[in-house]
């Protein structure tokens, strides 16, 4: 009973992943190693680093500007922290298929963001950070938390959940501020 | 027979004001900044206490009054710490992650 509550939340996980990122690319949960989960890790974080990175070249929002500078800080806060404890473990993390799927998807989404209008631009951004930090969070409970073996790797992964919460509910602040105008 | 009361109470006084003074002695309160949480999260002190914020996340904090941040610490790294004599009532929160809120209560 127990491993196939495991089981859902895992096929949970990479569902959400999967819808966020439209692709259907395996039907059963895949099995990651520790390197490949350091890999999804660092690929995630810098992906909302890229995002917020066209948020500060094209919002004039203050909001938008703050929320954005705050996904440059603590992603970055949080690849510093990966990057050491794979040094420290001398694990290389491995390039998989959640990783290519999450950057292909990424660029599709940076294209939409670069392309949108000022005046749509911030709405677009804050929605694609709710459902983005949405996605991540199931993944990171349901998939990569349960697929780490090391400990210290699934201490630091249980370390960063309580920022991507934080980050979805300043998100869905200044996605309310924003569709209340 | 009188002067022994006199100097009894005297020294009654003496204690009931040493015992006063040593109630207001300010206290240092700690709060903890940890998985993005202010712990604890509501804090009770008394006027002229002292509370420190210690920063023990990765990620920088800061501690502000809610919402005018007519008090505000500097963005505090892993380990760094700031300290406020505390004078009322008050909500406070992080700036730099809005969702983290915390509560001083001051008793008299």
């Amino acid at each position: 009973m127990k491993v196939a509550t495991h089981s859902i939340k895992k096929l949970f996980a990479v569902g959400i992943l999967m819808v966020y990122a439209t692709i259907s690319f395996a039907q059963e949960a895949p099995s990651l190693t520790d390197p490949e989960v350091a890999s999804v890790a660092v690929i995630a974080n810098q992906i909302d680093i890229s995002y917020a990175e066209i948020a500060l070249k094209k919002s004039k929002n203050k909001e938008i500007l703050e929320f954005a500078n705050r996904m440059v800080t603590d992603h970055n806060a949080v690849i510093k922290q990966a990057v050491d404890l794979v040094t420290k473990l001398s694990v290389t993390p491995k390039e998989n298929a959640v990783g290519s799927s999450l950057l292909e998807e990424a660029e599709n989404t940076r294209k939409k963001l670069r392309k949108a209008g000022k005046k749509k631009f911030d709405k677009l951004y804050i929605d694609n950070e709710v459902a983005y930090h949405k996605a991540v969070i199931g993944a990171v409970k349901g998939l990569l938390i349960p697929e780490s073996d090391n400990k210290e790797l699934k201490s630091l992964l249980e370390a960063v959940l309580p920022a991507l919460e934080a980050h979805l509910g300043h998100a869905e602040m200044v996605q309310k501020g924003l569709h209340s105008y | 027979m009188r002067k022994k009361r006199i100097l009894v109470a005297l020294i009654l006084v003496f204690l009931g004001i040493s015992l006063s003074y040593a109630q207001r002695t300010p206290v240092k309160h700690v709060v903890e900044i940890k998985k993005l949480k202010f712990i604890p999260a509501e804090i009770t002190v008394q006027k002229g206490d002292t509370i420190v914020w210690i920063n023990k996340d990765f990620f920088p904090h800061d501690v502000a009054k809610f919402k005018d941040k007519s008090w505000q610490s500097s963005p505090l790294q892993q380990g760094e710490s700031w300290a406020k004599v505390i004078s009322k009532t008050e909500d406070y929160f992080c700036t730099l992650h809005v969702v983290m809120k915390g509560k001083i209560i001051v008793k008299d």
